[in-house]
């Protein structure tokens, strides 16, 4: 995107094209990771652990390394949509394993009031030529509106709400009824996997009365509307969205379907990995005297192809990310410094790179040469890094305190100094 | 700050390793002398859950985990098993799932305190179940080349 059309871009056309790069960008990450495992999963965690207030700190923080078309504009007042826009699209993707196209256009599961207002107020006033646009608004504020009723929540939503729903009614039809959702804190009311279920029903359904001061959940035909059993509903899908994403995690359970047969072969596996850790740890403890831990072939060779559990970090798809990724300008400046000082600064560099994955790959990427994008190419610097990274541990082992007191010194330095490169 | 919620294979290695191989390193300078004994082994299966732990911040499981360890270390009698629970559970009935869930929270560290909530479990057993795999992916390699 360039200055010419930043001009004339409504928040609308903005949020287009960012719903189509970022359709891009995930598909091509996502063909990144799959290209060469077999088995590969591109898993995501739910972030259900995050305190509320946080989460949206958490993701626009995460999301930050992702340039977006609609960041070039000259909108200021609209910034902070932006950032709230784009802080919650991918994370509205990466919300659910499945990889639903409607997931990249829809997915707003919270959205601060006075952000979609003014959403909605800008998709009005260029009503002319919007209509596939504002289809797209409507449905994304709709699709956000599928939350549980909340009557605590009334108050913050009741203005936005009122504002919100006048101005989508003028819009067409086409727009199903928006309801402005709470403030970010309904975490927990917030379903992710609402609007692909949505989509097949939002037309079967006729539109309810506005009722301004409640959270509405979009209540599909024939089935019971009050609070309790939405939030039954929200709950169930919620689990059965886990229990799809272990059964993809745990092998051999494509076949079974009942959700008791699941639980089984989960508990299953989880024991029998215990079992394995148990057993390896003591072979390790019988041999471990004698061990020569060779860290090169370590890394190249065995520990990787076996790890065919290769997550995307937030905002990286692999270790070896995509070019597209190399124009994050804040990224590229800390290459730049750390690149030619490779040598003084990589303990430091080894540290970070374990604990600030983003960033970390990023470096690792610009360190190999280019051309090695798609694939896990740790051998270079990794053996720099690696022996680097034993050489701080090392240091911190020998000191001569009795043991009891070295699994937590060692755990203590390390970790004291992950903490320290997590801030 | 929070960590990703994300588990990303490369990086758990890593930390992983970092982590396990200084301890295991010291452990073989301290015990050179004594056998292979209980008390190796102990250490040993301490250090290989302490490394999991503090691989996989972020989640409830690992912190639990971490907890448990060093109660269980500051004790005497000291349980060692950084899971708390015998590994092998008796067969489940044909009981709800309810029973099932209670088996899993059996399982996971930090199940039975913290993951009250179905759905919780479920997603700390996600992150859980990958990070076993890769700890049982990485203790592997690490036999296999010596």
């Amino acid at each position: 995107m360039n200055r010419a059309l930043a001009e004339t871009l409504t928040v609308l056309d903005r949020q287009r094209a960012r719903v189509k790069w970022q359709q891009e960008s995930y598909f091509s990450e996502l063909s990144g990771v799959f290209s060469n495992h077999t088995s590969t999963h591109v898993h995501v965690f739910q972030g259900d652990l995050l305190s509320d207030e946080s989460v949206l700190d958490d993701l626009v923080m995460t999301r930050q390394v992702k340039p977006d078309p609609s960041l070039e504009t000259s909108w200021p007042e609209l910034g902070k949509v932006d950032m709230a826009g784009m802080g919650f699209g991918p994370c509205g993707y990466s919300n659910g394993p499945s990889f639903d196209m409607n997931y990249a256009i829809s997915r707003t599961f919270s959205c601060p009031p006075a952000v979609a207002a003014t959403i909605a107020k800008e998709a009005m006033e260029v009503k002319g030529k919007e209509s596939i646009v504002s289809e797209n608004m409507g449905s994304a504020v709709a699709r956000e509106s599928s939350k549980k009723r909340k009557a605590d929540k009334l108050h913050n939503s009741k203005v936005a709400a009122d504002d919100d729903s006048k101005k989508t009614k003028a819009c067409g039809e086409e727009e199903e009824e928006s309801k402005i959702t709470g403030p970010p804190n309904t975490n927990k009311s917030s379903t992710k996997q609402e609007p692909s279920a949505d989509t097949s029903k939002e037309n079967s359904k006729l539109t309810e009365v506005q009722k301004p001061d409640y959270i509405h959940v979009r209540a599909r035909r024939g089935q019971a509307t009050d609070s309790h059993s939405l939030a039954e509903r929200v709950r169930r899908e919620k689990i059965s969205e886990r229990m799809k994403y272990l059964q993809d995690l745990v092998p051999g359970c494509n076949k079974i379907t009942g959700k008791a047969g699941m639980l089984d072969e989960i508990i299953n596996y989880v024991q029998s990995l215990q079992r394995q850790v148990e057993f390896l740890s003591m072979k390790l403890a019988a041999v471990n005297p004698r061990l020569d831990f060779d860290i090169d072939n370590l890394f190249a060779k065995d520990v990787f192809p076996p790890c065919m559990t290769n997550f995307p970090t937030v905002g990286m798809s692999s270790e070896m990310a995509n070019p597209s990724y190399l124009h994050f300008n804040p990224v590229q400046q800390v290459v730049a410094c750390s690149g030619v000082e490779m040598g003084l600064n990589s303990p430091d560099i080894a540290l970070r790179r374990t604990i600030s994955a983003p960033e970390s790959t990023i470096l690792d990427s610009s360190f190999l040469d280019t051309s090695c994008f798609t694939q896990i190419q740790p051998s270079p610097t990794w053996d720099v890094e690696l022996q680097n990274v034993y050489n701080v541990a090392f240091e911190h082992g020998r000191s001569t305190t009795p043991f009891p007191s070295q699994p937590f010194a060692a755990a203590g330095s390390i970790e004291a100094s992950h903490l320290k490169m997590e801030m | 700050m929070k960590s990703s919620k994300v588990i990303h294979s490369t990086t758990f290695t890593t930390k992983y390793i970092s982590y396990l191989v200084p301890a295991l390193t010291n452990i073989g300078s301290l015990r050179a002398s004594c056998d292979v004994d209980e008390e190796t082994k102990k250490m040993v299966r301490y250090e290989v859950d302490m490394a999991l732990a503090l691989s996989a911040k972020g989640f409830a499981w690992s912190r639990a985990l971490k907890h448990k360890l060093r109660l269980n270390y500051n004790d005497d009698d000291r349980v060692g098993d950084g899971h708390g629970e015998p590994v092998t559970k008796k067969p489940k009935t044909e009981h709800e799932e309810e029973e099932r869930m209670m088996c899993l929270r059996k399982l996971i560290p930090g199940g039975k305190e913290i993951m009250a909530d179905d759905e919780m479990l479920l997603s700390e057993l996600g992150s859980y179940v990958s990070c076993l795999e890769l700890q049982v992916n990485i203790l592997r390699s690490m036999l296999q080349n010596n």
